[in-house]
């Protein structure tokens, strides 16, 4: 039974036809010794939840039992693989710790006393209180904090209720200001997922993107493809990163001074005319006054403030240019960094055009002009008009309203009371800075809802908790891809809800029958949902539920050719090298360097990012993560923690600028970071009781994080302007 | 019959442990137990810094110390040169455990047989690539069979210099690794 | 170097620990029934003025050798994980394996060794054998004492050889993986069997006659740990690392440290007072001081080879071709 290469790519082939066929039986071989007798195993198919990658994965169900994930050899994000996280994906279907169900807390808010409620209570009550905010205040002061596929449903009775005030964290706390930055830029964000062209690129810049241990599925893999296949790498961290030790180049900037080193990048590029001079002559303006803005940051001043040398910024901004136009500039994705960040967003996009690599081979590609033929589903009313505006800020450019905001606003009552949170998928104690903020604002609240699947600790400040259930056991609305080309993919249940948990389509079409709003959830489950929807687009229902995706590869017109040119979303038509619009708002047409406050002496500065093994708190207490990797660890440089007196491993607390002290963390002394930072993995440190295996493990990055640098164009709240000592006693 | 092999390209490895934890899953492998591992190594002083990025498993060594160190006969080789345990002929004395240079070894904590890597044997009586290959998101981990000389594993290996782990030990293995160190420059 | 693993074995890393003083117990029992043997058969082959020609002038410890061994393998027993699956240490003989010649060698020595024990019974002791059948078997096989004396006397030195190449066979672990370690086992097998038969006999010849022997191999156990230390720490890198934790007297270590400080001082005290015991006028009663002293010497022997079987156990686990990290 030779196993070639040809029959593994016939497995594949054979695997995106069949393997999903969802109750199909299969037979499992014999363990190797025979003790285990045969078992039928079934194959449906879903999409991954445990991150926002969403990748279509096939489950593996013996004895009705989720045995086995894996990923879909047909889908784009998967591209047939699962991430660690994704592997360990029925670690949340199958954690004891779940919330069973719905709860009320008859204690206080942040003391809470759960009482077990029926789902009928549980809505009643929520439906009541919200009407009652409806009358008094009106229905603005209602907010929804969602992160999350199943968060479409809450967003949809939302604004039937009548409010628009619906806030993600991955706008204000994640990629907001780049999206921002190239909406300036190009007329069009960078997308998500990212639109680069990482395998087939002859040179890749990573400024912070830290990949590999940044675990986006199809991206990682497109980032190992194009390295592999000779791509220069160039790497930006403080830390030697996993993707740093693949690096050709791998600068260890000081924190928060990426803007200087890009925009002398960008002085030596338009100095030395290394430009893409064809493609900006056609396609940008404001090269002349982006030259004169960018005269003062000659690479020798860049030099003193990121610590680089300035031969080293020379050097690299002639190789990247000698690679362009396949170049990737990594548009980050968690960019609220230190408050100037849409701006420095800015500056990537600009050494992205001036490359000429926007629209090009191993540059940034074109996503499909295709809009997908899936429409609403019929005989939907018109949603109310919202008599307010949303809680965007005071930020012109906060496209929809923010969660820091929304939380401001809720302790101010400016421009209008919000009394209302219900929160969806979103451990807002870890996701958003200065927690004693949230609190205060959580004390304000006449209603909080928390719609949840794990006790994590922010539902302690809820007065009604609701158990979802999990990616495996529900069904969510269908995802519509738009990658290089279209594609459709289905979640659907794998195995039947555990306790009386219910998936969101069916808890807020109860909720909305309490509220008198059924009329905008005429269906009659998400099934028939889908099904018409599909149908109606001319998909079959039957054949997506047995391929898990389909895609349309001839949607494809990912680069610039003669019968595909760009066009560019801006007020000019052309890629915005200067921004008028940005001078009419006020704010800098090309952007400027500002030296960030850096830590007083005997203080580190605070920078966190990911684990490949978790997704920010959400998975710190599944079984096969916390296995590998059950507390997060302080890496600090092994210089400082000799002249510290401090030894690998120990425990210490830090405390911060204005007194916060962190929970116990274990130092790893180590070469990979520079002396002026610490740096930990975000989402440890959980202080809910109820967590078995997550609890007052290792330390939380946001409880240091207690102030943030707003970003003046689009209110992102940049995390890492704090700055910590290492206390030893632990 | 064919002789399995993998191939690990340790440039493609991004430590993302997606092999950590399929093969737990896919192998049922008890808590705290793992067939396979990831090792970072960095050598140098800041800034100076190389990173090794190695994923290890049981190397199915052609000459196994572990096999010829089996008081029963339970570890064994297969026809397909793959280094096998009969579960219900171990005794639990761990010679194996400790014969095993790779350390490729663990315990099961309930029933008290030595266990390791299969090689994903029951997968590949499927048609299918062991799970950790599977899944492998640097596509680091190759797998296939070294007598045909058209396999993947074959070809990689007439093209690259590869090496085995502890070679010095003398236990021929079948895991070989290619491009130890991911720096270019 | 910085070294990180995600997903290693907690009995491989840091470092193994799969056995613990259970097999240490069974290498020390192993070995002091094989030094029993070997110096049983030795005192009754020789034509001796003790005794009439063809009976045995050492009795007991060829009658408890069967038993010390038995112990042994309660305690192997003790450390398999699947004890009611031994059976299958018999089902399959694996010619590679030391432990499955241990397995077949120690089935076999039992009943041989105790055939042996029933040969030297001599006609005024056969009341202890209680049960008629043995008695007479016992008559039966009084004949052929020599024979089996002779027998034991092959299977002692294989069994002596045996504990040492059990852990010797282990290319993995560099501490054991050494020709010179089946020699120091032998030798310190013989030495704690001679130790044991000192303490045994009766008679102040017999004593004396062991205590010559044991001086033999005292020096020569002696010998083996000094070569054994110099050939590793002359050796590749791992090898010279693996004896560390013996001479690094590090808190880590501190047990190591200690255990060869107690071998260096017990050992050659051993020697030396056995040296002076040989040297003094013996009645043929012994002084009741001298008899103490023998049997403090005695005891110094066995204590030190039950050291050396724990300490070589445990830091051999602590060895690993990697140099002490599990991934390598
Ligand atoms: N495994 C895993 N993968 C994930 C996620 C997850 O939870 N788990 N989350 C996903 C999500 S939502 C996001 S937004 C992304 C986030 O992942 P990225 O977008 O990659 O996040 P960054 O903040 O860019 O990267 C963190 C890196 O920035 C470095 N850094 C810190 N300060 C500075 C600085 O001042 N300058 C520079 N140049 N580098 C700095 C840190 O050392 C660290 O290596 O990850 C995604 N992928
Ligand atoms: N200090 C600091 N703050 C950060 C970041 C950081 O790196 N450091 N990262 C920022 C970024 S980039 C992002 S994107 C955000 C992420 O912010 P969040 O997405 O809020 O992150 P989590 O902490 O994982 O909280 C997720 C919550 O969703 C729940 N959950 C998981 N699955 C489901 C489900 O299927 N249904 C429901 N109803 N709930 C579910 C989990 O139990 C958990 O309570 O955080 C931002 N905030
Ligand atoms: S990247 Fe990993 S966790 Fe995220 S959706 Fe994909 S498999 Fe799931
Ligand atoms: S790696 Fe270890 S367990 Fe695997 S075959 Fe080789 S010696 Fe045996
Ligand atoms: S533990 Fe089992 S497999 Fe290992 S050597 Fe002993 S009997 Fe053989
Ligand atoms: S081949 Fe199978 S058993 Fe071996 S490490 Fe990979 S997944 Fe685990
Ligand atoms: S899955 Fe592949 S890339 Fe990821 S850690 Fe394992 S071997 Fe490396
Ligand atoms: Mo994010």
């Amino acid at each position: 039974m030779g196993i070639t290469r040809r029959d593994f790519l016939k497995y594949t082939g054979l695997a995106s036809a069949s393997a999903g066929v969802a109750g199909v039986p299969y037979f499992k071989s014999v363990m190797a010794m025979g003790t285990k007798p045969e078992k039928e195993a079934t194959y449906v198919n879903t999409f991954c939840e445990i991150c926002f990658w969403n990748c279509g994965a096939v489950a593996k169900v013996v004895d009705g039992k989720v045995v086995k994930l894996e990923g879909q050899p047909g889908n784009p994000a998967s591209k047939g693989k699962l991430c660690a996280r994704g592997n360990a994906g029925m670690g949340s279907l199958y954690d004891p710790d779940r919330l069973k169900t719905p709860m009320l807390n008859v204690g206080k808010r942040g003391e809470p006393k759960w009482k077990k409620v029926s789902w009928d209570e549980a809505l009643t009550f929520i439906a009541g209180k919200m009407a009652k905010i409806k009358e008094t205040y009106g229905p603005e002061a209602v907010s929804l904090i969602s992160h999350g596929t199943g968060g479409s449903f809450w967003k949809e009775l939302l604004y039937a209720y009548g409010s628009h005030n619906y806030t993600a964290p991955s706008f204000a706390q994640c990629r907001g200001p780049r999206d921002i930055g190239y909406l300036v830029t190009f007329g069009a964000a960078p997308g998500s997922p990212e639109q680069i062209d990482m395998g087939n690129s002859k040179f890749i810049v990573l400024i912070g993107s830290h990949l590999g241990e940044n675990a986006h599925n199809s991206q990682v893999q497109d980032f190992v493809d194009g390295i592999s296949k000779g791509a220069k790498l160039l790497v930006v961290d403080p830390r030697f990163s996993i993707a740093a030790g693949k690096a050709n180049w791998w600068l260890p900037i000081r924190p928060g001074t990426d803007m200087a080193l890009l925009l002398a990048w960008i002085n030596v590029i338009v100095n030395e005319e290394l430009y893409d001079r064809e493609y900006i002559g056609k396609y940008a303006m404001g090269l002349n006054e982006l030259k004169a803005e960018v005269a003062q940051y000659t690479p020798e001043w860049a030099a003193q403030e990121t610590d680089i040398p300035a031969a080293t910024i020379v050097a690299t901004a002639r190789e990247m240019a000698r690679y362009k136009p396949g170049v990737v500039i990594h548009p980050g994705r968690h960019t609220a960094w230190y408050g100037d960040d849409t701006q420095r967003g800015r500056a990537m996009a600009i050494l992205t055009a001036l490359l000429g690599a926007w629209g090009r081979e191993g540059g940034n590609f074109f996503p499909t002009k295709e809009k997908g033929t899936i429409a609403p589903y019929p005989n939907i009313p018109a949603l109310p008009e919202p008599e307010k505006p949303n809680l965007t800020g005071s930020w012109p450019y906060a496209l929809e309203a923010t969660t820091t905001a929304m939380r401001a606003t809720t302790i101010s009552g400016d421009p209008y009371p919000v009394k209302g949170w219900l929160v969806y998928g979103s451990n807002i104690m870890k996701t958003m800075p200065n927690q004693k903020e949230t609190i205060e604002a959580l004390r304000k609240l006449d209603l909080v809802v928390v719609v949840d699947i794990m006790p994590f600790e922010h539902i302690d400040w809820a007065d009604v908790v609701l158990p979802e259930a999990t990616y495996l056991e529900r069904y969510d609305d269908i995802k519509v891809g738009k990658g290089k080309s279209l594609m459709y993919a289905i979640r659907q249940p794998v195995v039947q809800p555990m306790f009386e948990s219910k998936p969101s389509w069916w808890i807020v079409k109860e909720l909305s029958r309490k509220m008198g709003l059924e009329a905008y959830f005429p269906w009659k489950d998400m099934e028939e949902n889908i099904k018409t929807r599909l149908e109606a687009a001319g998909v079959s229902f039957e054949e997506l539920k047995k391929k898990g995706t389909i895609g349309f590869p001839d949607t494809a017109k990912p680069f610039i050719t003669a019968d595909n040119e760009p066009e560019f979303g801006t007020d000019s038509g052309k890629i915005e090298l200067y921004s008028k619009a940005l001078k009419d708002k006020g704010f800098d047409p090309v952007p400027k360097y500002t030296r960030p406050e850096m830590p007083p002496s005997g203080y580190f500065r605070l920078i966190y990012g990911r684990s490949p093994l978790h997704t920010f708190s959400r998975t710190t207490n599944n079984q096969w993560l916390a296995e590998l990797y059950g507390e997060n660890v302080l890496w600090l440089s092994a210089r400082k923690a000799q002249s510290l007196g401090l030894k690998n491993g120990e425990y210490v607390v830090l405390e911060n600028q204005d007194g916060a002290k962190s929970n116990k963390i274990k130092v790893k002394a180590t070469e990979r970071i520079r002396e002026d930072c610490v740096y930990m993995v975000h989402g440890f440190g959980n202080r809910s009781k109820d967590l078995t295996r997550a609890y007052n493990k290792g330390a939380d990055d946001q409880s240091l994080i207690t102030r943030y640098a707003v970003d003046p164009l689009m209110g992102g709240t940049g995390m890492r302007v704090n700055f910590v000592k290492i206390v030893k006693e632990a | 019959m064919p002789r399995y092999a993998m191939v690990i390209d340790q440039r493609r490895c991004v430590a993302c442990m997606a092999c950590v934890v399929a093969c737990k899953r896919e192998n049922d492998v008890p808590e705290e137990h793992f067939r396979t591992r990831v090792v970072e190594v960095i050598e140098g002083e800041f800034p100076k810094l190389r990173m090794e990025l190695r994923s290890e498993l049981c190397n199915h060594c052609d000459n196994a110390p572990c096999v010829s160190n089996c008081p029963t006969g339970a570890s064994h080789h297969s026809e397909d040169g793959t280094v096998q345990i009969n579960r219900t002929k171990c005794v639990g004395c761990k010679a194996c455990v400790a014969a095993c240079p790779y350390n490729a070894r663990y315990m099961d904590p309930e029933v008290g047989f030595a266990d390791k890597c299969t090689f994903c044997e029951h997968r590949l009586k499927e048609g299918k690539e062991p799970a950790c290959v599977a899944t492998c998101i640097g596509k680091s981990r190759i797998f296939g069979d070294l007598d045909d000389p058209k396999s993947n594993v074959s070809m990689i290996l007439k093209e690259h210099d590869a090496h085995v782990l502890l070679k010095e030990a003398g236990t021929e293995p079948k895991v070989y690794y290619i491009k130890k160190f991911g720096k270019a420059v | 170097m910085e070294i990180t693993i995600t997903g290693a074995n907690a009995l491989t890393y840091p470092h193994m620990h799969v056995w613990d003083w259970r097999i240490a117990v069974y290498l020390f029992l192993g070995g002091i029934t094989a030094g029993l043997l070997v110096m049983s058969a030795i005192a009754n082959l020789r034509k001796s003025k003790m005794v009439e020609a063809d009976k045995a002038c050492c009795v007991k410890g060829p009658m408890l050798a069967p038993f010390i061994l038995a112990v042994g393998m309660f305690f192997i027993m003790l450390d398999v994980e699947r004890k009611f699956n031994s059976f299958w240490f018999f089902l399959s003989f694996q010619p590679l394996s030391p432990m499955s010649w241990g397995a077949w060698g120690v089935g076999l020595i039992i009943p041989v060794s105790f055939l042996y024990g029933l040969s030297v019974v001599p006609a005024e002791m056969k009341g202890w054998l209680r049960f008629d059948v043995l008695k007479k078997l016992s008559d039966r096989l009084n004949p052929h004492m020599r024979i089996l004396a002779k027998i034991n006397f092959g299977l002692g030195i294989f069994l002596g050889i045996y504990t040492g190449i059990l852990l010797s066979a282990f290319v993995a672990r560099p501490l054991w993986n050494s020709s010179v370690l089946p020699v120091l086992f032998l030798t310190s097998a013989l030495s704690t069997g001679a130790a044991l038969a000192i303490i045994l006999a009766k008679r102040s010849a017999v004593k004396l006659f062991f205590t010559k022997i044991d001086i033999w191999l005292l020096s020569a156990e002696i010998v083996a740990i000094v070569l054994f230390f110099y050939g590793h720490y002359t050796s590749t890198a791992p090898q010279r690392a693996s004896i560390m934790p013996f001479f690094s007297f590090s808190s880590e270590y501190f047990w190591y440290g200690t255990s060869i400080l107690l071998i260096s001082i017990l050992l050659p005290l051993a020697l030396v007072m056995k040296l002076m015991e040989v040297k003094e006028e013996h009645g043929e009663n012994l002084s009741q001081s001298a008899l103490m002293k023998m049997k403090l010497s005695a005891v110094m022997v066995l204590i030190g080879g039950f050291i050396i079987r724990l300490a070589f156990v445990y830091a051999g686990q602590l060895s690993s071709l990697g140099g002490g990290v599990a991934g390598l």
